[in-house]
């Protein structure tokens, strides 16, 4: 059996890595869109957009792949997958034949369809090679409009008022944050902004982009002009799968073993839709899913047969401080604090039934982590309890086997 | 040079737990994993959070900021983001004190 890894991110060098690890000595072939080495992401709209670091942060040293016998073939783009004659197509006419198939093909941004969308000069952040343009073209800017405050809006307004630029950021939401956290929330991670001298326009979509040759403000639906000498655009995603066995969306639906429907195919990282044992079908874009659904999807495609159960956890730093996200909801009934929102060192327990589905925590790192087990066991602790910052969660966690 | 440098007292880091100390320019984490004492540094390579801020799961100690997971016996990285292992020190319970063996920065 040979294995072929369709994605050149960290999902698929998380698989690669377990596949060796479990003794796997088959053929490995990992297909990378980039031309460059499986790296991480996180530092892209941080410390590697400041300047701080200049290298790459590899998931492996470049070394690793021939050391464990990886055929990597960078700059090659997997255009389609046919699961019936088990071959994938390149975008340049190659047929690469497999027996058994990981995509971890990732996301890419979404564009903002409206006037002045193509003009040169305007950014968006998801690769290496996205990052050392902006990191370039802030080196010269005094000022930024950033368009979207999700959480590259947000990481990279943060880089940017640290690296001194003037920066607005404009939202069609009410506040920063509001799909993942809520109105209340994302009030306070809007405060947090405004304090480090960020200007907001929020409530507002972009009607259009204008400029004479490149691109120099951002024109709002309520008809504000906002100019920037750098315009940056992060207003979300989609899933990049490859046609055949990507569905409409273009995400590859998995059941809970990360098992695509075609045999022989699993998907792991964010552009897997998964059925979540846990929270129905979800799909996230998290750092630490993307090793995980690589390390079980690795496992199953050797026939573990595991269900992918974790409850999902994230970070975002920004400035200072860092919030942390544990578990996954879209809905919530009952949100539970403990510590101040105010203040900002909090940890915010979003109840739905009475049933612990997502802990978001500013600058009170273990909670998250401590929420998880309870998160994962559908726990419904004592309110009171959660909100008493003198209770460690860890003696909330419901016996074993029950829940 | 390196010396023992007494850094509390005997008992002062209670079973699953950690604790963190000045020892010469470093800040030396101790955890208790079952009745013994590891000591390695307290800074995460990561990113430099204070990993004696993290969970102690057995014989692993886990940053609480990015969820880098380090071995404590052997300053392994066991999982996540960091890239280098963390420095381990020598520790010994004797005479009522904990002590640390200094090291000198590399």
């Amino acid at each position: 059996m040979d294995v072929l890894v369709v994605g050149g991110g960290l999902a698929g060098a998380s698989a690669i890595s377990t596949l060796r690890a479990q003794g796997f000595d088959g053929r490995i072939t990992l297909l990378a869109e980039e031309p460059v080495h499986p790296y991480e992401r996180p530092p892209l709209s941080k410390e590697y957009l400041r300047g701080e670091t200049t290298e790459p942060q590899w998931v492996r040293p470049p070394s690793w792949y021939e050391e464990q016998g990886v055929d990597l073939r960078l700059g090659a783009r997997a255009a389609q997958v046919v699961p019936g004659d088990r071959v994938v197509l390149l975008e340049d006419g190659e047929r690469v034949p497999y027996g058994r198939l990981l995509v971890a093909t990732g996301v890419r941004n979404r564009r903002l369809e409206v006037p002045g969308a193509d003009l040169p000069g305007l950014f968006d952040l998801r690769t290496l090679a996205d990052a050392d343009r902006l990191r370039e073209a802030a080196g010269s800017a005094t000022s930024a409009v950033i368009v979207g405050a999700g959480f590259i809006g947000c990481e990279v307004a943060a880089s940017f008022r640290r690296l001194g630029l003037d920066v607005t950021v404009v939202e069609v939401f009410p506040t920063p944050l509001y799909r993942v956290l809520g109105p209340e929330l994302g009030r306070v991670v809007e405060a947090m902004h405004r304090d480090h001298g960020v200007r907001f326009v929020l409530g507002e979509g972009v009607a259009s982009f204008e400029g004479s040759g490149r691109a120099e403000a951002v024109v709002t639906e309520g008809g504000r002009r906002l100019e920037g000498d750098l315009i940056v655009v992060g207003v979300g995603t989609k899933p990049d799968a490859p046609v055949g066995v990507a569905d409409e969306r273009g995400a590859v639906p998995v059941g809970p073993d990360l098992a695509a429907e075609s045999e022989g195919v699993y998907a792991a990282g964010d552009v897997a839709d998964h059925d979540h044992p846990i929270f129905g079908r979800i799909r996230v874009e998290h750092y630490d899913n993307a090793i995980k659904m690589g390390e079980t999807a690795a496992r199953n495609l050797l026939g573990a047969g595991e269900v992918f159960d974790d409850p999902h956890w994230f970070w975002s730093d920004q400035y200072d401080s860092q919030l942390q996200v544990a578990g996954f909801a879209t809905e919530w009934d009952r949100m539970v604090v403990r510590g101040s929102l105010e203040e900002r060192s909090f940890a915010a327990f979003l109840l739905k039934d009475g049933v612990l589905r997502c802990t978001v925590t500013l600058d009170r790192k273990l909670d998250a982590r401590r929420s998880l087990p309870l998160i994962r066991a559908q726990a419904r602790p004592d309110p009171a309890l959660l909100a008493d910052p003198a209770v460690d969660l860890r003696t909330l966690r419901p016996p074993e086997g029950a829940g | 040079m390196s010396d023992w440098v007494r850094v509390a007292d005997a008992g002062d880091v209670p079973e699953g737990e950690l604790r963190s100390y000045t020892v010469g320019n470093r800040t030396v984490a101790v955890a208790n994993v079952g009745g013994d004492l590891q000591a390695f540094d307290d800074t995460c390579t990561h990113h430099g959070c204070s990993l004696s801020e993290g969970e102690l799961d057995g014989t692993v100690v886990e940053c609480p900021c990015h969820g880098g997971r380090f071995d404590v016996i052997t300053g392994e990285v066991v999982a996540g983001p960091p890239a280098e292992p963390v420095d381990v020190f020598e520790v010994v319970e004797a005479d009522g004190e904990i002590r640390i063996r200094a090291r000198d920065t590399d």
